[in-house]
């Protein structure tokens, strides 16, 4: 009877003791993956890309052919058009507003440094990794470092660099839960003797954004532009991040808030600019 | 043997790639389908009861990828999935059925279960109930839904993957 007992034991320690030993090799097996972590994503990115590249291009064309069946005819192509040549105007007015201002010297800097003196990387898109974040097949050896801004070629926002390898890295976007930047309110209406308004877009996720912060008194307006203000001094002034929607106000509030549709977007955006020389 | 495992790499390495670069354009919410996750519920829920090492190696491949394509650190997917592997297996043996190994009812609940619980504890950027996260759990369903029928169309005919 004992000599059964002790076998059920020594089967039971056995069993035990495997478990240990295989949770064991298993922590080292990981420690040694994270010991070389950059190394690793950056080879299987390396690897992945052709592939990857063939695959996100074969979904960029899939999908332009279905959304014109969901939106009847061709009208996805053709709000994409209209909406690329709407931002470029906004762009536009954005910065003659500020002209109109009397802030010209300002503004010529602004240009300049917008412009000219902005040193641009441009990297291609290859992959959305969930939670509001971009692969672009540009890194570390293309002189991008962590935190850099990321633009479209109309000046649109998308957000920062914040995981930087060799020869990739990811873009998390503004519509990130994690991500808030400041900005200033372009008002609609051709007030231009209005004041600026401050406040910040928060991300939301799901490539959503909304503003926030904005004192209750102040007037904000649905069609009201948003570009990025220098207070915070990680991105450069007057891009364009989105237009409100829907204003919030609660006067027992001390801020108001708004819906806001960002200007960024992923469709038939396949490549955008890392800024490497913005001085914060 | 070692043919199926290859096939398995490649068809996990193949959903990874799918579900960071195609579904982008296809997105949920913002939100893309966690293909890897599915099919590794699937290889998991279809397979033998008895087969952990099976599971290990499923979880690890799967997880692997899973990281490598994330912005977790290289190993949290790993470690999840196997709890998940060997949870699923557990939950398995408590609800056997006589006539049905594998009912619809119990995968669906189950997999939306565990998905939740990896969605929440995975070191993401962000971690919490929102549009994105209901877009991830309806179309990672809807994958695992169709998969579920053409696995079980396969183990009718093989009684295991």
């Amino acid at each position: 009877m004992n000599g059964l007992k002790n076998i059920s034991i020594n089967k039971k320690n056995n069993i035990l003791l495997k478990g240990l030993a295989g949770a064991a090799v298993l922590f080292l097996f990981i420690f040694v993956l994270n010991f070389f972590n950059a190394q690793i994503k950056n080879s299987f990115y390396f690897l992945s890309y052709p592939v990857q590249k063939v695959f996100f291009a074969a979904g960029e064309t899939a999908s332009g052919y279905l959304k014109p069946v969901f939106n009847v005819g061709n009208l996805a192509k053709e709000n994409e058009n209209l909406k690329r040549e709407n931002e470029k105007l906004l762009f536009q007015i954005s910065l003659l507003q500020a002209i109109e201002k009397g802030n010209r010297a300002l503004i010529d800097m602004s240009l300049q440094s917008q412009n000219r003196d902005f040193t641009t990387v441009m990297a291609e898109i290859y992959g959305l990794d969930g939670k509001d974040a971009l692969s672009i097949n540009k890194g570390s050896a293309d002189g991008i470092l962590e935190g850099m801004p990321v633009i479209n070629q109309q000046g649109v926002l998308f957000g920062k660099t914040f995981e930087v390898y060799k020869n990739f890295s990811k873009v998390v976007l503004i519509s990130n839960k994690n991500s808030v930047i400041s900005v200033k309110v372009q008002q609609s209406a051709a007030d231009l003797s209005a004041l600026e308004i401050d406040g910040v877009v928060k991300g939301n996720g799901g490539l959503e954004v909304y503003l926030d912060l904005v004192p209750v008194d102040e007037q904000i307006n649905e069609g009201d532009v948003l570009v990025t203000s220098v207070l915070e001094g990680v991105f450069p002034k007057d891009l364009l991040v989105g237009k409100i929607t829907k204003k919030e106000k609660n006067d027992q509030k001390p801020f108001q808030q708004a819906h806001v549709e960002p200007f960024f977007s992923l469709d038939n955006t396949n490549n955008l600019f890392v800024i490497t020389n913005y001085k914060r | 043997m070692w043919f199926k495992y290859l096939i398995i790499i490649l068809l996990l390495y193949f959903f990874a790639l799918l579900q960071n670069s195609f579904f982008a354009h296809f997105n949920l919410f913002g939100a893309v389908p966690n293909l890897v996750f599915v099919f590794f519920f699937l290889l998991v829920f279809f397979e033998k009861p008895d087969k952990n090492l099976r599971v290990i190696f499923y979880a690890i491949i799967a997880g692997l990828f899973l990281d490598v394509f994330s912005c977790a650190y290289l190993g949290a997917s790993i470690i999840l999935l196997i709890i998940i592997g060997f949870l699923i297996k557990k939950i398995q043996s408590l609800l056997k059925e006589k006539k049905d190994k594998h009912p619809f009812v119990y995968f669906l609940s189950l997999f939306l279960i565990l998905l939740v619980i990896y969605d929440l504890l995975m070191p993401h950027l962000d971690m919490s109930f929102g549009i994105y996260f209901f877009g991830r759990m309806i179309y990672s369903l809807l994958f695992a839904t169709a998969g579920f029928h053409v696995c079980k169309k396969i183990v009718k005919k093989d009684n295991v993957i």
